[in-house]
């Protein structure tokens, strides 16, 4: 994934953006030591499902009795079926649609409804013509740490000679000053990250490390702080 | 009541409760409706390859297959480490006593949250000394596992000058990049994620 990200000196490029991934010491094997993998597969289809079986039996003392004395909820045709290449669509009662009106209903803490409106959803805003700001605004790690939960991560990494360089001296500003720095995106600088359209908003922080020739610059996103609910304020 | 997790520090042993922070807890959440074009309430569901057969939540399942996809039990499967030597299971963190660690700040954010957890002394106890420690910005860990299983997760004890906190996940594997590493730029079009929350709320 790109990201058009811009240097203290306001000099902007097109970087690349990795996934990081959980260390993994070990794995899977039969009893032949052949590796094995987890597969996805389909238990029951829509029409065997308890509305569906409800519907054709109208009580729900018959359907348990046919539960009982047969398997109507097992396709045996299609139970098993490894699901590859699926995609997700909306369905109604008038089957699979495919104009469809989508609304956000905005809940408090407590459950409640505070506001419905018309689903909005922002574009991404990490590799737009406008890029990602570097805001010169610092927060020690220490103090980062016990403010925010980072609850996703991207490496960035450079993709040729130029960008290296770019990347390599953000990594050592940052390194040097035992910070992360805060990173905004939009026309002012000052909205939050957006990695997908449609996606959730993050307060994304630059983390950098340095060791010798090699540089590790991490992006850590946040949206939501280290503290515990109102309702737990009490104690328990 | 939650499951008392025994921790030990400096020698001192104490038991504590957890308590699982969620954001929707502390912000709220943001709930997607759709409808189609008269007004009847539409929702998600996955359709299968074949173009017809639709599946709703719980319609699926995960199974372990062998390299010519026969299905295997649980027994017939073992777990090696990445020499092929059988790794021993690990046990439920709440069956023994967690000794913590001291932790450094790079460590703590190379870890992939997975939960949060709220910390409370359970009745009789105190975590008088734990939150001493992590007012002055001390972090500290110890290998958790929440049932007995094949790995653990590492858990890390942090505070945020009030309240003390139990932040799960993995280590991600950091990488260091050096001039001659330099990848491709992905080219594929931005997709489109699911109706999920996409509420930022008060920060």
């Amino acid at each position: 994934m790109p990201i058009n990200i811009t240097n203290p000196k306001n000099r902007d490029a097109v970087v690349a953006t990795e996934g990081l991934l959980p260390k993994r010491e070990f794995r899977y094997v039969d009893e032949k030591g052949d590796p094995v993998h987890t597969q996805k597969v389909l238990k029951s289809d829509v029409t065997h499902d308890l509305p569906e079986l409800l519907k054709k039996r109208k009580k729900l003392d018959k359907l348990a009795n046919d539960l009982v004395k047969g398997d109507p909820e097992v396709d045996m045709e299609s139970v098993g079926l490894f699901l590859v290449d699926t995609s997700r669509v909306y369905v109604s009662k008038r089957g699979i649609i495919h104009l469809v009106e989508e609304y956000e209903v905005i809940m408090n803490p407590d459950g409640t409804e505070r506001e419905r409106r018309p689903r909005k959803k922002l574009p991404q805003n990490i590799n737009a013509e406008i890029p990602v700001r570097w805001t010169g605004k610092f927060i020690k790690k220490d103090e980062a740490v016990q403010r925010f939960v980072f609850i996703n991560k991207r490496q960035l990494v450079h993709v040729n000679g130029l960008t290296f360089d770019f990347l390599f001296e953000m990594a050592k500003d940052l390194d040097k000053r035992d910070s992360l720095l805060l990173l905004r995106g939009g026309e002012k600088g000052n909205e939050p990250i957006v990695l997908n359209r449609g996606g959730k908003q993050y307060n994304a922080f630059l983390e950098g490390r340095v060791k010798g020739d090699a540089y590790c610059l991490i992006m850590h996103l946040s949206n939501v702080e280290l503290k515990k609910p109102k309702e737990l304020d009490g104690g328990v | 009541m939650p499951r008392p997790l025994v921790l030990s520090l400096d020698g001192e042993e104490f038991s504590v409760g957890l308590f699982k922070v969620d954001r929707a807890d502390l912000y709220g959440e943001v709930k997607i409706e759709a409808f189609d074009e008269k007004g009847n309430p539409a929702s998600i569901r996955v359709l299968a390859a074949d173009g017809n057969t639709l599946i709703d939540k719980g319609g699926t399942a995960l199974e372990m297959v062998d390299k010519d996809g026969n299905s295997l039990e649980r027994k017939q499967i073992h777990t090696v480490n990445l020499k092929g030597k059988e790794l021993k299971p690990v046990e439920s963190s709440f069956s023994h006593v967690n000794v913590l660690k001291q932790a450094t700040v790079e460590e703590y954010l190379s870890l992939i949250v997975k939960s949060v957890y709220w910390i409370q002394p359970n009745e009789g106890e105190s975590v008088d000394l734990l939150l001493e420690h992590l007012k002055t910005g001390r972090i500290y860990k110890f290998p958790f596992s929440y049932r007995d299983g094949i790995e653990s997760d590492e858990a890390y004890m942090i505070g945020n000058g009030k309240d003390a906190f139990m932040v799960i996940g993995q280590c991600a594997t950091l990488q260091f990049v050096k001039f001659n590493q330099n990848v491709q730029l992905d080219s594929t079009e931005e997709q489109e994620i699911s109706a999920d929350d996409i509420d930022f709320d008060l920060l």
